[in-house]
């Protein structure tokens, strides 16, 4: 056995063979290790059966995530976070729609911003003129349809301001 | 004054009678009051000028050739140009090509060339208004046109609700 320890000991104080032996058995292990194929010896490795003897419960239940996250630098990481892909991923119209408009202007400062902002008494008066007219528009063609008793529904625009049809 | 939520879901789509009609009185009055206004100017004008006064007599065919004239430039014009006129604007409606693409200069200007043949036999022309199925009067038929809301009705539902949450008493 060579005692490792040795090496620290003045080489004045040291055995000639034990000094050879050390040399001899460094080599040793240099050329052992050179000649070992550590892919090969992995590849003989079952890692299935060794992970099936390892209860990850116990070995979780170990871990102090507190402890964990502390060392994780937030910022650095969301620094490195490329967000424009993950972004174009993301159907903003789909997003927009299941917004309940009126539901966010009626009960958020948002209506008061509009209210200030956009148009005045014209604008106001433009709009109700146009809101009637249409409702008077929908009232007269219900009556035509029903007088002239047509069962095919009419089309309600033209072709390319209908919205697309959904694929089957 | 409200903006019922329906009026939302109309937008791009055919429009009705009642709006066409009201847009065409609008620029009917609209058209002749500035015919008035441009004979009382050119009449000022030959009156500063030479000192004698003009009236304009509406029977007077000079004046019923220049007003139908002015009625064909003010409906071409902006038919042609932007596809709606003064009245049309006021009440959101546009004219556009039959597939609903924006209108074609030379539509615009055909339609406004074939409008007086609505007017024939009582107006039979404009019963396409009311009963065919894309409310489509004769001089639409075959100008190959047809006329839509294209008002932003939802920005004016927004208005309205920002108007009530505005007048609304805090909580």
């Amino acid at each position: 056995m060579v005692n490792p320890r040795d090496r620290l000991r003045p080489a004045g104080r040291r055995n000639p063979v034990e000094a050879i032996a050390q040399q001899v058995t460094e080599r040793v292990v240099d050329l052992l290790v050179s000649a070992l194929d550590v892919n090969e010896l992995a590849a003989r490795i079952d890692l299935n059966a060794l992970l099936d003897r390892v209860d990850l419960n116990t070995v979780l239940k170990q871990v102090d995530l507190n402890t964990l996250l502390d060392q994780v630098d937030v910022n650095a990481v969301l620094a490195r976070v490329d967000l424009k892909p993950l972004l174009d991923r993301v159907d903003v119209n789909d997003l927009v729609s299941q917004i309940d408009m009126d539901a966010l202007v009626e009960r958020t400062d948002l209506g008061a911003v509009i209210a200030r902002s956009s148009g005045g008494m014209g604008t106001e008066a433009l709009d109700a003129v146009r809101s009637q007219a249409v409702g008077l528009d929908q009232f007269v063609d219900r009556w035509v349809q029903r007088l002239l008793r047509r069962k095919r529904p009419t089309p309600p625009a033209p072709s390319a301001l209908l919205p697309a049809q959904a694929e089957p | 004054m409200t903006v019922q939520p329906a009026v939302v879901s109309y937008q791009g789509h055919y429009a009705g009678s009642v709006s066409r009609f009201t847009a065409y009185a609008i620029d009917l009055v609209v058209s002749s009051a500035v015919f008035s206004l441009a004979l009382a100017a050119i009449s000022y004008g030959v009156h500063i000028v030479t000192g004698h006064n003009v009236n304009w007599n509406r029977s007077n065919i000079v004046v019923a050739v220049l007003f139908v004239l002015w009625q064909f430039v003010y409906f071409g014009y902006s038919w042609a140009v932007s596809g709606r006129t003064f009245g049309m604007a006021a009440l959101g409606i546009r004219v556009v090509g039959t597939d609903g693409s924006v209108l074609e200069p030379r539509r615009g200007v055909v339609r406004a060339l074939v409008f007086p043949l609505s007017f024939l036999l009582f107006g039979l022309g404009f019963l396409g208004i009311l009963v065919q199925r894309e409310h489509r009067a004769l001089h639409d038929l075959i100008a190959g046109s047809a006329v839509i809301y294209s008002w932003d009705a939802r920005a004016a539902r927004l208005r309205f609700l920002a108007r009530q949450a505005d007048l609304a008493p805090p909580p």
